[in-house]
């Protein structure tokens, strides 16, 4: 029961800090400005270009969001109330994990929506730029969720605000990459759904990794 | 040391080198109100964290109501209320927000929270603010807030960790109130304060700690008779001819002090008679030439109490 109300209570925060509405509106905006700037992205469709694009940029705002919160919280013994209740600790972690999943996914998806209107607006024909787009974003997915992951562990574990910050800066990207680098390194003819599985897999350890830090923590 | 609602057996805590906690054992009963007080760094704050289930590695041991306190099934999560030194809520939360998801984690419904919030938020003085975001309230406001969220759920045991500091006077004076009120009602409130004089207006035990020690607990007759205090006497003077100090001969007098102009505060031996004591002083003083304007038994403060014992007195 707890685990459904702290997420939609960390969701309902974030759509009371306006932190959503940032995401939804700020990710898109981004994107556009993007292509605004590059222009001509060769044989590569628009909607494609984001959804690469995504992982990286999306995934720096996941981690960063979910570290920023964390810690702070954290620091300023927000959580005391929490723990003096009824509630599991993971369920704090896994609640604020999901929503912080959520909210950047909606933005992704937002982000590529505009790609896809884009492309078909300019004449590309569906089939041409469909498939390799929506592997390409379940694969920036799974690298959002490795990122946002990171983001929590770095939360659990860092000092400070900045300490965590320049973690996620350093660790971050490397970590998120896994899913994306691994079969390439093992060169297997299954890319897409081995990647999704690295994700899945990576992101399990991490917040495992994350709630062990978080249980033993004296907060 | 079972029959209490709260009951700590010989529990310590260290922290690396330092013992924070040694040896803390005491038992608090339905509808007390006990006062815990102690120089800063005695440990009042690791006692209670302790007492709430935030710290967890400790030795020794905690329940409440029967429960130890590691108990996870949530029953004595639910018997407690818990008001942190520096209570702090996440800053997008409204008021109502912050005590709906507290109360929903206690396990009220909306029907039951729509009761209470009001009920609650009324008792405090916050009823204004119900809809406020938390983040444009004063200190003072979110202390009382604080104090809301641990009644909400009406448990059995409210332990507030200095939920006087940064009040004014009326604020002050009504959470004294709030807490007389639940006493009289049957809950069991423990707190911890620097502020003396309201920890004597509403404690009716007290507990003084000292270096992670509990060097002494009773109420505040109990700790006035360990240090003898009904022996000392207070003295004014209309004319001080200054020769006092030779009444310090007197058999039963252990020591004359000024402690104003005009005043003197008398000490008398433990074993002493105080009424030929008494007696004597007064011929003494007035044979030295001194006028009195009054004369009578010294009450001391808990304030007094506590400067003693700090201060390394013990009879």
């Amino acid at each position: 029961m707890s685990l459904t109300l702290l997420f939609k209570d960390e969701l309902k925060g974030f759509y009371k800090s306006k932190i959503m509405i940032f995401l939804w509106v700020g990710l898109p905006v981004v994107v556009l400005l993007f292509h605004l700037i590059t222009l001509d992205t060769g044989p590569i469709p628009f909607s494609a270009l984001i959804a690469i694009l995504l992982a990286s940029l999306g995934g720096t705002l996941a981690s960063v969001m979910i570290t920023v919160s964390i810690v702070n919280e954290r620091k300023g013994h927000v959580y005391d109330l929490f723990f003096v209740r009824p509630v599991r600790r993971m369920d704090i972690l896994i609640a604020k994990y999901f929503a912080v999943y959520v909210c950047v996914t909606i933005a992704a998806l937002l982000a590529l929506t505009i790609g896809f209107a884009y492309d078909y607006g300019t004449g590309g024909a569906p089939e041409m730029f469909l498939e390799g787009t929506l592997e390409s974003f379940v694969i920036s997915l799974s690298m959002l969720a490795v990122y946002t992951a990171v983001g929590v562990l770095i939360g659990v574990a860092s000092p400070s605000v900045l300490v965590g910050v320049i973690l996620i800066i350093y660790g971050g990207n490397q970590l998120s990459a896994v899913p994306m680098l691994l079969p390439v390194v093992f060169g297997t003819s299954s890319y897409f759904p081995l990647a999704f599985i690295l994700g899945v897999v990576t992101t399990i350890i991490l917040l495992t990794l994350a709630i062990i830090v978080f249980n033993r923590k004296k907060l | 040391m079972t029959d209490g609602l709260v009951v700590l057996d010989r529990v310590s805590k260290r922290y690396g080198n330092i013992q924070a906690l040694d040896n803390v054992s005491f038992s608090i009963g339905r509808g007390e109100i006990f006062g815990y007080i102690g120089p800063n760094g005695a440990g009042k704050t690791t006692t209670i964290r302790i007492m709430v289930g935030l710290l967890r590695d400790f030795e020794g041991a905690v329940s409440i109501g029967d429960h130890p306190i590691a108990d996870k099934g949530g029953d004595v999560q639910r018997m407690l209320g818990y008001l942190p030194q520096d209570v702090a809520f996440q800053e997008w939360r409204t008021v109502d927000h912050a005590l709906t998801t507290f109360g929903r984690l206690n396990g009220l419904g909306k029907e039951e929270l729509a009761l209470r919030i009001p009920e609650v938020l009324a008792l405090v003085g916050l009823p204004e603010e119900r809809h406020r975001k938390i983040v444009h309230l004063s200190g003072g406001m979110v202390q009382k807030l604080g104090l809301a969220q641990a009644l909400l759920h009406s448990p059995p045991l409210i332990v507030l960790d200095e939920p006087l500091a940064g009040l004014d006077p009326a604020s002050r004076y009504q959470v004294k109130n709030i807490i007389r009120e639940l006493s009289r009602k049957g809950t069991t409130v423990f707190f911890s304060s620097h502020i003396l004089s309201d920890v004597q207006d509403v404690a009716t035990r007290i507990g003084i700690l000292s270096w992670g020690r509990l060097g002494l607990v009773g109420t505040v007759e109990e700790l006035k008779a360990y240090f003898g205090i009904e022996k000392d006497i207070e003295v004014f003077l209309s004319k001080d001819s200054g020769r006092w100090k030779e009444l310090e001969s007197i058999e039963g007098v252990k020591s004359i002090e000024q402690t104003a102009p005009n005043r003197l505060f008398v000490r008398l031996e433990k074993d002493a008679d105080m009424d030929e004591a008494t007696h004597k002083l007064i011929h003494g003083l007035l044979s030295v030439g001194c006028q009195i304007r009054s004369f009578y038994p010294a009450s001391p403060s808990l304030e007094q109490l506590y400067i003693r014992y700090v201060g390394g007195e013990h009879p």
